[in-house]
């Protein structure tokens, strides 16, 4: 019993000892913070904050390099917590979403060609800008839904990718693939858009798409505080925080493509005639 | 002797109707549109306006840096605009449109040319016949259009020994290079002296497959006392890629990454040549070419020699119209040729030929899963495994991509040609091409 | 000389930990997605191997057996093994970070890696000499190794595949898994282990 007692208890003394110097030896420095903090982030690795994932992004924010407010699917909480940790007031950030500024779907929007390469909207776009007679609407190939981390764009059967508000956490990652740049950046506490991305004169507009902005200034008539038009293309105005207030649900009523839409409500179906296509 | 040729490849159905055509002048046409990118690297500069009138062989755009060309007018008339029209491209880009006199005149009542050499040109310096090639706007017509004086400069401590004539024509469908070569041999020849002269080489081969019997007697007798030896290459597409002809002519591997300059070999294509002997004894600019304007859609195929900018409506009209509806209109070869939007697009110095297809003749399956079966990989002529780097093309797994030489890959379409499951693999081995070299230029 | 050659060859390719015994699962399914990192996985477990292979031979010939507490042999053996791998974790977060990451939580894993203990234990159960001992751990520890390695390059190529919905994941990995590990039975009666 003794010599059991006395030899364990050796081994394991011995361990400890050879441990204890190994730490010593091979000790590395830990930025405790930076541990705190990787704790706190998300851990989707989806490379939003512009670093290879959440260890890099932990890594600079403990070294004071960059600001806590770069996590955009931690939401103001987590910036909350990193400031916490790393002892500076916490900046309040505007939660952002990725909206697809386009309805023109196959029903919708004319073909300029039939496209029969692979499913991807970046090598669509090399061939004559892509198949959609509208230079800026979705080509709906699924490019952005395929990169998305969270699963928070799906393609509708009539190919056009819509975003489900709930899902995303404003990562960005799916902005700069999309070769025509139909989805932006908007601020979550808004809900209204204006879903066209075609900068051309209404008329022509009115050729390829029947859900398209022709920038006919009825919303901006009867909302003027919370519509812009600019080049030949009506969007929100951001920058005041527009609450669908009796004007902008006005203007979703009156805008004769129905191009606007509040995404709080169940969109409403808009009737799909296919306007004749050109002859090519 | 025996039949040299590459690694790789394959031989798809020839379809050279049109071998037995002599070429025929094209009419004028009520319009031209001559768009200012027409070559590899940067866009031309015009230099008139609208209003203006040109003379044929005028110059109306000048080149912007080494690797661009100027531009001339194919024939005489007033400029009418200057403006974005779309390109074979698939965009509007800016062109100058000219409307033809009907004269079709040079300056000064000259015929055939602008400022015809009185002495003989194997006299001049290689630095002033460079020169003249490039004032004349010649860009390799093989359908590259890369401009001919770039690849005239090799850069210094690079030794080139061996001129390579490419007279393959390893497009299906096409014969412009066939029938330049038997009617219009002396001007392919003239045109080889003088790149011989610019690039001081000994010893100059000319490419041609077999399946031309009568271009190789014709260039044989002509090469004679000239020492320039005819090869027969075997008939295999792509035999006209450039690498893929320096092998089966030299032996000599271009190195991954590496042009045929690397290993001392220039090629250029026959018309070029031709081009060349014009620019140079004539002064003529280059305003016209060969192409073969042809695919079964047409009622009468045809070798044209059309001046650029017409369109290729005027070019279809030119064979006698259309037999049935047109679904596919290729630029160039079926293999590696431009699908167009339409017709009322322009042919330009690059259009080798016109391929006008009904709707027997395409083919839309769709896409299939890969079976692993490697018939791209075995047709490979740049040794690539296609069928790997297409998947990792899809998965955006560019670096993986670039591990596997994907940038070797030369776009010849072999591999979707022969691929039982239709997966298009050039277009995704072209998009992460596009891909790696983004990457590259960020880093 | 024949002898160890055939523990050793037994080890890597007849006896295979992973894909014979049917030990060490837990880092083969985990570490398994990238051949580097199943490299450096290999690697690890393989210094880890050696290294309690010889430690607790000498402890239990040298302690255990004279003292006749052979019963205490796995509790002394874990204790052993646990020791050296936070050893090995000291060693590489200093000298590797870029492993220590991708490795990450598998590193305690090989603490209470099956495969480790397993190997002492045949060891001793064996009653191999001190050099056969050390040839039959390196054998176990390339074959572990190995069978890492081929998993993971299978992995990167079933990655690249249009797996079906329901099999995508760990589901495809399994029945790989099993696969490979049939291959590996043409092996079995080469050599008797």
């Amino acid at each position: 019993m003794l010599e059991a007692i006395l030899s364990l208890g050796g081994v394991g003394f011995f361990a400890a000892l050879a441990l204890g110097f190994a730490a010593r030896k091979f000790a590395v420095e830990v930025d405790a913070r930076e541990a705190a903090i990787l704790e706190v982030l998300p851990g989707a690795n989806c490379g939003a904050c512009g670093f290879p994932g959440c260890g890099g992004y932990a890594r600079a924010v403990a070294s004071g390099a960059v600001a806590p407010e770069l996590c955009p699917p931690g939401g103001p909480e987590t910036v909350a917590r990193i400031a916490r940790i790393i002892g500076v007031a916490a900046i309040a950030v505007d939660p952002q979403v990725a909206v697809v500024i386009c309805q023109g779907d196959q029903q919708r929007a004319t073909e300029k060609y039939r496209y029969l390469g692979i499913s991807d909207c970046r090598a669509a776009q090399k061939l004559a800008d892509g198949p959609k007679t509208c230079p800026g609407g979705c080509l709906g190939l699924g490019t952005c839904a395929a990169i998305c981390p969270f699963g928070a764009i799906t393609m509708t059967d009539q190919h056009l990718a819509v975003i489900d508000r709930d899902k995303c956490v404003g990562c960005r990652k799916c902005v700069e693939p999309c070769p025509r740049q139909v989805i932006k950046m908007t601020p979550r506490s808004v809900s209204v858009h204006v879903l066209c991305n075609s900068h051309d004169k209404g008329a022509l507009v009115r050729q390829y798409c029947q859900v398209g902005c022709i920038a006919c200034q009825l919303c901006k008539k009867v909302a003027p505080e919370a519509y812009v038009i600019e080049d030949f293309l009506a969007r929100v105005d951001y920058r005041h925080a527009v609450k669908p207030t009796a004007g902008v649900e006005v203007a979703i009523e009156k805008c004769p493509t129905h191009c606007i839409r509040d995404d709080n409500p169940p969109p409403a179906p808009v009737p799909d005639e296919k306007p004749a296509p050109q002859a090519a | 002797m025996k039949i040299k040729r590459f690694s790789g490849g394959l031989h798809p159905p020839e379809h050279k109707s049109t071998a037995a055509r002599a070429i025929e002048q094209c009419s004028l046409p009520d319009e031209l549109v001559i768009p200012l990118a027409q070559h590899i690297g940067a866009p031309a500069e015009p230099c008139v306006v609208i209003g203006d009138t040109v003379a044929k062989g005028q110059l109306i755009a000048q080149p912007r840096g080494f690797v661009s060309v100027p531009i001339h007018a194919s024939s005489s008339g007033v400029v009418t605009a200057v403006e974005p029209r779309l390109h074979p491209m698939g965009r509007p880009l800016l062109a100058i449109v000219i409307k033809p006199d009907g004269r079709d005149a040079w300056p000064d009542g000259l015929e055939g040319g602008m400022n015809p050499l009185l002495v003989n040109p194997l006299t001049l310096p290689p630095s002033r016949l460079r020169d003249m090639v490039c004032n004349a706007g010649v860009v390799g017509l093989g359908g590259a259009t890369f401009p001919t004086h770039v690849k005239l400069s090799p850069p210094g401590g690079k030794k080139i020994d061996t001129l390579i004539l490419n007279g393959v024509e390893c497009e299906p469908y096409l014969t412009a290079d066939h029938r330049l070569m038997l009617e219009e041999t002396g001007r392919v020849l003239a045109g080889i002296d003088i790149l011989r002269r610019i690039l001081g080489v000994e010893r100059v081969c000319i490419g041609i497959e077999e399946n031309k019997p009568d271009a190789i007697a014709v260039m044989r007798d002509a090469c004679v006392r000239r020492d320039i030896e005819v090869i027969a290459l075997k008939v295999m597409y792509p035999q006209g890629a450039e690498k893929q002809l320096i092998l089966a002519v030299t032996g000599r591997q271009t190195p991954s990454g590496g042009l045929p300059m690397d290993v001392g070999v220039v090629v250029q294509n026959v018309g070029t040549a031709a081009a060349v002997a014009d620019a140079i004894i004539h002064g003529r600019p280059l305003v016209e070419r060969i192409a073969t304007i042809t695919g079964p859609a047409l009622v009468e195929p045809k070798n044209l020699r059309i001046r650029i900018g017409t369109s290729l409506r005027h070019l279809v009209a030119e064979c006698g119209g259309l037999r049935e509806e047109v679904v596919k209109v290729i630029m160039g070869g079926p293999m590696m040729g431009q699908t167009q939007l339409s017709l009322d697009v322009p042919a330009i110095r690059g259009t080798s030929g016109l391929l006008l297809l009904g709707k027997n003749a395409v083919a839309t399956r769709s896409e299939g899963p890969c079976i692993r079966c490697a018939r791209c990989v075995s047709v490979c002529p740049a040794r690539l495994l296609p069928t790997t780097i297409s998947a990792y093309a899809r998965r955006d797994m560019i670096a993986e991509a670039e591990r596997f030489n994907a940038l070797d890959c030369i776009e010849c379409g072999c591999c979707a040609y022969s691929c039982p499951a239709r997966i298009p693999l050039v277009q995704s081995i072209r998009q992460v091409k596009g891909a790696i070299l983004a990457k590259r230029r960020l880093s | 000389m024949t002898e160890l050659v055939l523990i050793l060859i037994s080890a890597i390719f007849v006896n295979n930990f992973v894909l014979a015994r049917f030990l060490g699962i837990c880092p083969f399914m985990g570490v398994s997605k990238k051949v580097e990192t199943a490299v450096g996985m290999g690697m690890a477990v393989a210094f880890v191997m050696t290294v309690a292979t010889v430690v607790t031979w000498f402890l239990h010939y040298f302690i255990l057996q004279p003292l006749g507490i052979e019963y205490l042999q796995t509790i002394v053996f874990i204790l052993v093994i646990a020791a050296l791998v936070q050893l090995v974790e000291m060693v590489i977060q200093k000298v590797s970070p870029v492993l220590y990451q991708s490795l990450g939580i598998f590193l305690p894993l090989i603490t209470t890696n099956c495969a480790v203990l397993g190997l002492a234990v045949l060891n001793i159960q064996k009653e191999y000499t001190f050099l056969e001992g050390v040839f039959f751990a390196i054998g176990a520890a390339a074959g572990f190794t190995l069978a890492m390695v081929l998993f993971a390059g299978l992995r990167e190529r079933i990655d690249l595949c249009p797996v079906p919905r329901s099999f995508r994941g760990t589901a495809i990995a399994m029945v790989t898994a099993g696969l490979l590990s049939l291959a590996f039975m043409g092996f079995a009666g080469m050599v008797k282990g």
